[in-house]
């Protein structure tokens, strides 16, 4: 920086840290964790707690974790921020510190109620209006034998290359979009699923695989797909097929994050709950629930309160089939949220066309290699 | 900047009329202990005041019968004035309004605070007009400027802790406004912060102020915030002569350039940083976890562990799930086909009583008292925990709000057998069972099988032991309502005491396991945690909090 530089810097009007995506991938603490912190135009920002709690930040806030991304060192962070804001230097010191200690504890201690231990407000999911995932349909192709009903009605005319699938998580990533899932059809169809995988993981993205999971039963593939650095799988358990059973066998003793997802229908209703059982004796910790028809709330309710008292925990922020229908949804029915698809998620299909959701095929809102974001976002 | 001063006026307190004349002739002598200004300025651009003051009224002294409130100015809506002491609404009257410029009087009444007496007197103003006016150092920005009524010094003694506190209208950024210079004794710096409609607030705060000072508090915002007819223009007046301008612009360059100059400097550092507001973390979550049974809603509120599992055994009883064989020990005939609609921790809690020996039903209550707090956890995952336990609690006054509607004691105690759960929420419950049923509480169905010893008396029999369950017209058996509360009160004390043994060690062997205590952190700063006094380590829902085992 010159000395005309710093003459002019120090009469300009202090302006907010510019806007883009900062990433923190944290091993050294005892629990392994990762930030994603997105800074806005007027200053403010979102803090991304492994792809899944999201906090929002006002422009004070955002920069203190923004420092606490970058590794500042406390000291130096609040002699930046006294230089920047009109504050002195002992309570930024303070306040970044007690900032560092509320993210800390957030990520180490389980279930903390973060309105009620660390002053956090509450705010309506998506409220953020920012996208924060894309779910990515590589391909709308299905195995051999599998039932129509377990993917989208095929619409589209040809499946993006390698290159452009890497072109649209770079332009994802520019955009500040921090989560990708890989879904299909059946992702684990195309031949080049590890390396975007491996490239969105470079570009700092957390990523996810939804699949039916047969092909994750051959421990070699699973290794490879593991070495890409893949954050969590969501499996859709089909209960009837031992290879899926046999699928989930070989996932669990492995150092994934891992969510069965099952899809309630007439034909399992009745076995349902001992599916559960099964799940719970496995080891699986994490299901999702859906319902393919109306009729099967109830039931699901049911299902939900049986699979908490075996303790699996219900996920409900990943996509899944018939996503409308869980007992997150019908149970928030009348709390007016914001909707999230469109805004906190957007759906890409195997031509690089964007949807609101999966199962949405009337609402294109432009397509993702070829049309710019801020158009897409307007639509 | 222009001291544009919006008010005030010195307040006296004057004597009303007298009943006697030795009355009238003691002086108005007191201590504001606290005094707390509230100023909202509004969308519209007006402004909304709320007073509170802590009166403590001196031995001696006059009672404090009228409190006069000077206004900033005339255009104060006097419609949109309430006033109140100790709660108890009061009225206003500017008629009887002694101070100078405007204002209105607080009319205590029969609230009057007496000689050595205490009072706490709140008013709120509103709409008040005409209160903005141009920032003279940017003309986009207008000027908020305020000083809170003040009494006479001859009637004032102490010190008053004092807060005030700025709301900026709405949607204002944090880094937009900006605060005045402070009055003497105020920290140079307002407090900065957001109140709950989530306004931008300046909070200026002393310990040590005083009630009989006169204390300017000033802010500026961008005028855009509000109407542009709504801020004063007053023609500028010429306030120096060409002469005197002269003279200054020879003396005055040279005290410029060795005084003035730095300054500028220092205060052009200050002006191009942005304004500091603490940083502010919001979380994305559900609100209300609905669908939670009473029992479920109990941990949630962190009840004793032995009301809990009282509150478990009524539902199998109800549920003709189970029926109890004796009180001490306590022994459950458990019925072969558990019912439809029985919950999981209730099969558990059956489970164990299959246990008979008693150290090992010990070890089995807790094992699925863990497995329930811990699935009451997983279910809470998400959702709000305090606004979910705000909900309950509404649910539990809805409840009695029911009850205590009922008209005939029959109506009153079927309300009661439905919402018997909900009602149990209630840390009162007891006293409140006792003071709702004056009358008879007519038992349930299921009464027999709670108490073993009950049998109902034929209709026909003409008189009863107060203890002792009499027959309705309706051929229901009924139970005075102390009785009938004393009875449920002992089915809790018979868990605490015969089944569980000390409740504080059964609560500390099930929080040991939903809720360990944290390791040690060696991070230096503060947690930001809340709330205090409570040893466990409550991490979320499902918290069977050791402190709260042992109250009853």
């Amino acid at each position: 920086m010159n000395i005309l530089n710093r003459f002019t810097e120090n009469f300009s009007k202090v302006q907010p840290l510019p806007a883009g995506i900062h990433h923190l991938q944290a091993t050294e603490d005892e629990k392994p964790y990762r930030l994603h912190l997105r800074l806005n135009n007027d200053g403010s920002g979102l803090l991304i707690l492994n792809a899944a709690t999201v906090l929002q930040l006002n422009p004070t806030a955002a920069e203190y974790a923004f420092h606490f991304i970058k590794g500042t060192e406390p000291e130096e962070a609040a002699k930046q921020i006294a230089k920047r804001y009109q504050v002195d230097k002992n309570t930024a010191l303070a306040d970044f510190e007690n900032f560092a200690s509320q993210i800390h504890e957030l990520v180490s201690t389980a279930d903390l109620d973060p309105a009620s231990f660390l002053n956090f407000e509450r705010v309506t999911p998506h409220s953020a209006d920012s996208t924060l995932r894309l779910d990515c349909a590589l391909t709308y192709r299905l195995p051999e034998n599998t039932q129509a009903g377990y993917a989208p009605v095929k619409r589209v005319e040809r499946e993006l290359s390698t290159d452009e699938w890497k072109t649209i998580m770079d332009k994802a990533w520019q955009a500040g979009i921090p989560h990708i899932i890989f879904t299909g059809g059946e992702a684990t169809l195309r031949e080049d699923l590890l390396m975007l995988i491996d490239h969105a993981e470079k570009n700092g993205q957390v990523c996810g695989l939804l699949t039916d999971g047969l092909k994750l039963a051959d421990k070699t593939y699973l290794e490879l797909l593991l070495q890409t650095g893949l954050d969590h799988v969501m499996l859709i358990l089909q209960p009837n097929d031992p290879r899926s059973w046999k699928a989930i066998e070989t996932i669990i003793p492995e150092d994934i994050f891992l969510t069965v997802h099952l899809t309630l229908n007439r034909e399992n209703a009745a076995e349902a709950k001992t599916n559960l059982e099964k799940l719970s004796k496995l080891s699986v910790a994490n299901i999702s629930l859906s319902a393919a028809d109306n009729d099967l709330v109830d039931k699901l309710i049911e299902l939900q309160d049986f699979a908490s008292s075996l303790q699996l925990t219900l996920r409900w922020d990943l996509p899944v089939p018939y996503s409308s229908s869980n007992p997150i949804s019908i149970e928030t029915v009348d709390d007016e949220l914001p909707a999230g698809a469109g805004k906190a998620w957007m759906y890409v299909e195997p031509d690089g066309d964007v949807l609101p959701a999966q199962g949405e095929p009337d609402k294109v809102l432009g397509n993702f290699l070829k049309d710019d974001w801020e158009k897409i976002l307007k639509r | 900047m222009k001291k544009l001063i919006l008010i005030v006026l010195m307040v006296l307190l004057t004597a009303g009329l007298a009943t006697t004349a030795s009355a009238q002739d003691l002086p108005y002598y007191f201590q504001v202990d606290k005094e707390v200004v509230h100023v909202y300025w509004n969308s519209d651009g007006s402004m909304s005041l709320d007073y509170t003051w802590i009166f403590t009224n001196q031995t001696g002294s006059h009672e404090i019968d009228f409190v006069d409130v000077g206004m900033p100015n005339y255009n104060f809506d006097m419609s949109t004035v309430k006033a109140d002491v100790d709660g108890v609404p009061v009225s206003v009257s500017t008629s009887d309004y002694q101070g100078d410029g405007s204002g209105f009087a607080i009319v205590m009444g029969n609230k009057s605070i007496p000689a050595s007496g205490k009072g706490t007197v709140h008013v709120s103003v509103g709409k008040i007009t005409d209160v903005l006016y141009p920032d003279d150092n940017d003309e986009t920005y207008a000027s908020a400027v305020f000083a809170p009524t003040w009494f006479g010094s001859q009637y004032v003694t102490g010190l008053t802790d004092f807060t005030m506190t700025f709301h900026l209208p709405p949607d204002i950024a944090p880094e937009e406004p900006r605060w005045h210079e402070a009055p003497s004794g105020f920290p140079s710096e307002p407090a900065t912060g957001y109140d709950s409609n989530n306004r931008v607030t300046y909070t200026w705060h002393s310990p040590t102020a005083n009630a009989s000072s006169y204390y300017l508090f000033g802010s500026s915002f961008p005028s855009s915030f509000v109407p542009a007819d709504t801020i004063i223009v007053k023609p500028a007046e010429p306030w120096i002569d060409d002469d005197t301008i002269f003279s200054l612009c020879c003396g005055g360059f040279f005290v410029f350039m060795f005084l003035g100059l730095p300054a500028i400097t220092a205060i052009g550092a200050k002006k191009r940083k942005m304004q500091y507001l603490p940083p502010k973390v919001s979380i994305e979550g559900h609100g209300i976890k609905r669908g939670l049974t009473a029992v479920e809603s109990a941990i949630l509120m962190e009840q004793p562990l032995d009301k809990v599992l009282t509150m478990i055994l009524f539902g199998a009883i109800k549920k003709d799930a189970a029926k109890v064989l004796t009180r001490e020990p306590l022994k459950l005939e458990i019925t072969p086909t558990l019912p439809e609609g029985i919950h999981e921790y209730e099969k558990d809690f059956l489970e164990a009583f299959k246990e008979e020996e008693s150290p090992k039903r010990k070890r089995a209550l807790q094992d699925m008292m863990v497995k329930f707090v811990k699935s009451v956890s997983e279910k809470m995952r998400g959702f709000s925990r305090k606004e979910t336990i705000d909900y309950y609690k509404a649910i539990m006054e809805k409840a009695w709000a029911q009850i205590e509607a009922a008209d005939t004691p029959e109506v009153k105690s079927q309300k009661y057998d439905e919402a018997l759960e909900w009602t149990m929420l209630d840390k009162d419950y007891d006293d409140r069972t006792r003071r709702v049923f004056n009358g008879p509480v007519f038992l349930p169905r299921w009464w027999g099988s709670y108490d073993p010893t009950y049998h109902p008396i034929p209709t026909t029999a003409s008189s009863f032991p107060a203890s002792q369950a009499r027959p309705s017209a309706s051929g229901s058996s009924s139970l005075p309502g102390a009785d009938f509360a004393a009875q449920m009160v002992t089915g809790v004390q018979t868990f605490s005491q015969k089944t569980i043994g000390n409740i504080n060690t059964f609560t500390e062997k099930i929080t040991g396991t939903t809720n360990p205590p944290p390791k040690p952190s060696g991070r230096s700063g503060g947690s930001g945690r809340s709330g205090g006094g409570c040893a466990c380590a409550c991490a979320c829902a499902g918290c069977a909090c050791a402190c709260a085992g042992g109250g009853r």
